[in-house]
């Protein structure tokens, strides 16, 4: 039987979906939206109890958490060098990544919030709209700082789940911070979106539903 | 191994101070203030870019995001059985909650902006403190269910590394949602309480604290 995703378009889910097609797992995908009450579903809701996607059936049991599946599905799966086993020297980078880019995840999560979802401008906090894009952007200068040595990938042993992991990240940070000051990771987000299988799973995963504007600019205070 | 642990009381290093007692682990300790400017400076900076809360240093090694280290030092002292290794029956359920504990620190560092970072009225989005209130006791809603079955810990094999970073949380949560319509996790968090190892990773007396009230109301919107 096949896995199937519980997915929004441009969330997390994208994580999951990408890492399925780059291990060649076949996979089902089932589209939510944020807005039109389908979380809240009572057979969403026993999938997934605090109604957050992705949540990824599979092995018999449900998924939840980007960075966790991912892990799961690199342990449980032959074949593929996505992640370093206990004890390789590049095993606590490998880590640090896969949570790091939660802490970009956050932000963005944050401007989200802020940018689109609260209904109306004066319910909004410049002051969090602010601080969190510039929070955004220290964080991805921590990720600049460690492509500046030429690498191609966050480890320099090559494409791993943790460029996974940041590559949906990368494409959802660009709607509010700009990458001009950031020589380094135009071109890494560019490598990761050539792989066939990221466009591969962008087909699969259908259209994204939060971004109307390719960037954000903060509102004046 | 050598051990240096960058911390700030109250804060997410919380959880690995924490679970370094837990492993028994020798470790050296450098805490900084939350308020002042030390996280900004440039030593500090050179070791974490973003001047964030936890870092370690392991054989002169930097890692940080604190559900990583945790995972990695839970690794490194296996003899401590606070791993969940991939052959493990509760291996996926480990994984998840170790990133799970996250999906709950979200919304705490975003209540801990609104209602203590941002000290001015205007700063603030009392729409987005709501919000994040409801949904942090939307997560912790998840875990009740988890402990419903009358287990001790969140996973039924015992104690492990993910209580100490799902813990960290729920020490942290009471102060903006009441635990009264959680009994279970209510209890749990008197468990953990009770143990030497998270009572020797909270602030000493008289020290400087990031959380000062027992509760933080949501302010009117």
């Amino acid at each position: 039987m096949s896995a199937t995703l519980h997915s929004i378009a441009g969330s997390r889910s994208f994580r999951v979906l990408w890492l399925l097609h780059e291990l060649g797992e076949p996979v089902e995908v089932v589209p939510y939206q944020i807005m039109d009450g389908s979380l809240q579903q009572e057979g969403f809701k026993a999938l997934s109890p605090a109604r957050r996607v992705p949540a990824l059936e599979i092995d018999g049991r449900v998924l939840i958490e980007s960075g966790a599946t991912l892990q799961y599905l690199c342990e449980t799966r032959n074949g593929h060098s996505l992640m370093p086993p206990v004890g390789n020297d590049e095993r606590a980078d490998w880590l640090q990544w896969l949570h790091y880019a939660e802490t970009l995840g956050a932000g963005i999560q944050n401007l989200n919030m802020q940018h689109l979802f609260l209904p109306k401008p004066e319910v909004r906090s410049l002051t969090v709209m602010g601080i969190e894009t510039k929070r955004l952007a220290i964080a991805l200068k921590g990720v600049e700082k460690a492509l500046a040595d030429g690498r191609d990938y966050l480890l320099t042993s090559g494409f791993s789940a943790a460029d996974v992991m940041m590559g949906f990240t990368l494409s959802a940070a660009r709607h509010y911070v700009r990458f001009d000051g950031f020589p380094h990771l135009p071109a890494y987000q560019a490598r990761l979106e050539a792989r066939p299988d990221y466009q591969a799973a962008q087909a699969a995963e259908g259209a994204q539903q939060f971004y109307t504007q390719d960037f954000y600019e903060l509102p004046e205070a | 191994m050598q051990i240096t642990l960058h911390h700030a009381h109250e804060a997410r290093s919380m959880r690995i101070l924490w679970l370094l007692e837990e492993l028994g682990a020798t470790y050296e300790l450098r805490s900084y203030d939350f308020f002042n400017k030390s996280l900004r400076s440039e030593a500090y900076l050179a070791i974490h870019p973003a001047g964030r809360v936890p870092s370690v240093e392991i054989d002169g090694k930097v890692m940080l995001e604190s559900g990583a280290i945790a995972e990695y030092l839970a690794e490194q002292f296996p003899d401590a059985g606070l791993h969940r290794g991939p052959d493990h029956l509760e291996r996926m359920a480990y994984l998840e909650l170790l990133h799970y504990a996250e999906t709950i620190g979200q919304h705490l560092a975003n209540l801990t902006q609104g209602h203590i970072v941002l000290y001015e009225d205007w700063m603030r989005s009392p729409t987005q403190i709501s919000l994040e209130t409801k949904r942090l006791a939307k997560v912790l809603g998840r875990l009740e269910l988890l402990l419903s079955d009358g287990r001790d810990f969140l996973l039924a094999s015992g104690f492990s590394a993910a209580d100490c970073a799902v813990g960290y949380g729920i020490w942290l949560a009471p102060r903006f949602v009441s635990l009264d319509k959680l009994p279970h996790v209510a209890a749990y968090r008197d468990r953990l309480m009770a143990r030497p190892a998270l009572q020797k990773a909270l602030p000493p007396e008289g020290a400087k604290r990031i959380y000062s009230k027992d509760f933080y109301e949501v302010p009117d919107v």
